[in-house]
């Protein structure tokens, strides 16, 4: 080994036990307990095959809590996407773009039980502010979270609060990334600026588009600590996710850790497919 | 070339203001928070809403701070948070930074392996993780500790860290390493006097955005620890939310307030690092 292999290998080695402990370990140990009987204080597990997943086939919960965060993520991806986009392309026109940058960004430093909180009190069917401008609009007042018709909706809204800023940020670099010739080429060619924005701002943008929804979706399929705080699954089954499936046969009801597993690989391999398919619809190639 | 004096933008200035109206609202679930905190309990849920809490009251911050009855305790949980988001961002920076070096100034054989492996895993959700986490976790004896939220927090950021920190380190001219070099100088004196004080800004970036992940965490945490005394915040915000019957909003909302608090000076400190951190993060993964 040469002398630069070894120091490189002597900066890397704290990093890679910690990834290799932490992560990489994890990864490979939740495959085998998969395809086992483990729980919580068991002493020796044994080897089940295909088991878990089979059952799953059969848990109506599981299908539940896995529809509903399918639905959670489709549904919430439209919204994702373009909130953050329009708000980027009024800042870039507007003035003040720092300071409006910067409100719409900080609802993203909370943690999510703080804009769980905060929504379950602006909610609050019969004292919270939400509904009681609502109804001087005309609309009657309702308990969004225990309905089931609203309940998964109202959960879209304070998530798209909670995030848009970020993706604000990341579509307002994405913007300054393109450049300002073009748009005054287009202009002397008499386009306006919805034909300038369907022909140069969105092909242009798709990189940044890919990556919102690629990591919007990451996140959804992961949906847990809003429905924790705000519904705690309910009404019903109507909000249950599979995180939260997951966490409850893990970690509250006889600490199933196999099947738990089991599900999280189903989990892992729905995002893969839903990735790939992502990368599929979006990529291409990004010409200037 | 003279150019032609434009008509003011009216549309621009319309836009802007309609810009500003909806800043207010976007804010006003937070100031919200904030009002019903400093709010006597009685005024607290009388309608119609008012947004002046006057005269404020600091009971409920008094109550969730020091109050020992009930079973979460607030000022407890805010330290612990501390000590954590503390400890990852050390744990990260330090790991990140030395692994992300060689990554972008040094041949060797495994390079380009190690840096997919590293890059791919940022694919891997984190809850399929959770699970077989827990039973090393456990195996280890850190269940309940600072270290048993420390080391998986930074473990999770530090595939992150080390794409972040390469981006940047590899932009940085050869010049000066050969430079050093020349006068005697090792890797590690390259590394900590030359690379590490060039890249302030980038790790900056990187700390908040540690930061800001390690205090926000809540599923780990939630399963991680069992003992009230180490909960960090989140956890112990959701909990309190029980603790209390649903129409005690003061101290509650107290504790949501609090647990803004640290992000908020950050924010306003360094808001130009955040947006630059978040940029990074966005546009190069």
């Amino acid at each position: 080994m040469s002398r630069q292999t070894r120091v490189a290998y002597a900066f890397l080695a704290p990093g890679l036990l910690l990834f290799a402990v932490y992560r990489l370990y994890p990864l490979l140990e939740g495959l085998r307990l998969s395809f086992t009987n483990a729980r919580l204080g068991r002493a020796s597990e044994q080897w089940i095959g295909l088991a878990n997943y089979t059952r799953l086939l059969e848990d109506g919960r599981f299908h539940v809590s896995l529809w509903n965060t399918a639905f959670y993520t489709v549904a919430s991806t439209l919204p994702i996407l373009a909130v953050p986009l329009a708000l980027a392309l009024a800042l870039n026109r507007g003035r003040l773009r720092t300071l409006l940058r910067s409100v719409f960004f900080f609802p993203f430093t909370l943690s999510v039980v703080t804009v769980g909180l905060a929504w379950l009190w602006l909610l609050d069917p019969v004292v919270g502010p939400f509904n009681y401008y609502l109804r001087g609009l005309g609309v009657p007042a309702r308990s969004w979270l225990a309905d089931p018709q609203t309940a998964m909706w109202t959960i879209i809204l304070t998530t798209v609060w909670w995030v848009t800023g970020y993706y604000l940020v990341i579509y307002l670099a994405g913007l300054q990334d393109i450049p300002r010739d073009l748009y005054e080429a287009a202009a002397l060619d008499g386009a306006s600026a919805w034909r300038s924005f369907w022909t140069i701002t969105l092909p242009l943008l798709r990189p940044v588009l890919l990556f919102v929804v690629v990591t919007h979706v990451i996140g959804s399929f992961q949906l847990f600590g809003q429905v924790f705080v705000l519904t705690g699954g309910g009404p019903g089954d109507a909000t249950r996710t599979v995180v939260q499936h997951l966490y409850e046969a893990a970690f509250q009801n006889f600490f199933q850790f196999g099947a738990a597993s089991a599900m999280a690989w189903v989990l892992f391999a729905v995002i893969l497919v839903f990735s790939m398919l992502q990368f599929r619809l979006l990529r291409g190639h990004t010409e200037y | 070339m003279p150019r032609i004096a434009r008509p003011v933008d009216r549309s621009g200035v319309a836009l802007t203001v309609a810009l500003l109206a909806l800043a207010v609202l976007w804010l006003s679930p937070i100031a919200w928070v904030v009002v019903t905190s400093l709010k006597p309990a009685p005024d607290i849920i009388r309608l119609p809403p008012e947004w002046i809490p006057w005269p404020p009251t600091g009971a409920h911050y008094h109550e969730v701070l020091l109050g020992s009855s009930r079973t979460a305790r607030i000022g407890r949980a805010f330290a612990n948070s501390l000590v954590v988001a503390l400890g990852s961002v050390v744990l990260v920076l330090a790991t990140s930074a030395m692994a992300a070096y060689p990554l972008a100034r040094m041949r060797f054989p495994g390079r380009n392996l190690v840096f997919v492996l590293l890059v791919g895993s940022l694919m891997i959700p984190n809850a399929v993780l959770l699970v077989p986490q827990y039973v090393l976790t456990q195996r280890l004896g850190w269940l309940s500790t600072y270290q048993g939220l420390i080391v998986p927090e930074a473990a999770l950021l530090f595939a992150f860290g080390v794409f972040l920190l390469r981006q940047f380190f590899v932009t940085m001219p050869r010049e000066l390493e050969d430079a050093a070099r020349i006068d005697g100088a090792g890797p590690w004196q390259v590394f900590s006097r030359i690379i590490i004080p060039l890249s302030q800004p980038v790790l900056a970036a990187l700390a908040i955005f540690a930061f800001r992940s390690a205090w926000n965490d809540f599923l780990w945490p939630l399963i991680a620890v069992n003992k009230p005394e180490m909960f960090p915040l989140p956890v112990a915000l959701a909990l309190l939310r029980s603790a209390y019957s649903a129409e005690s909003y003061g101290p509650i909302m107290a504790g949501a307030a609090l647990s803004a608090l640290p992000l908020l000076v950050v924010f306003v400190v360094a808001n130009r690092r955040i947006v630059e951190g978040v940029r990074l993060s966005g546009l190069k993964g």
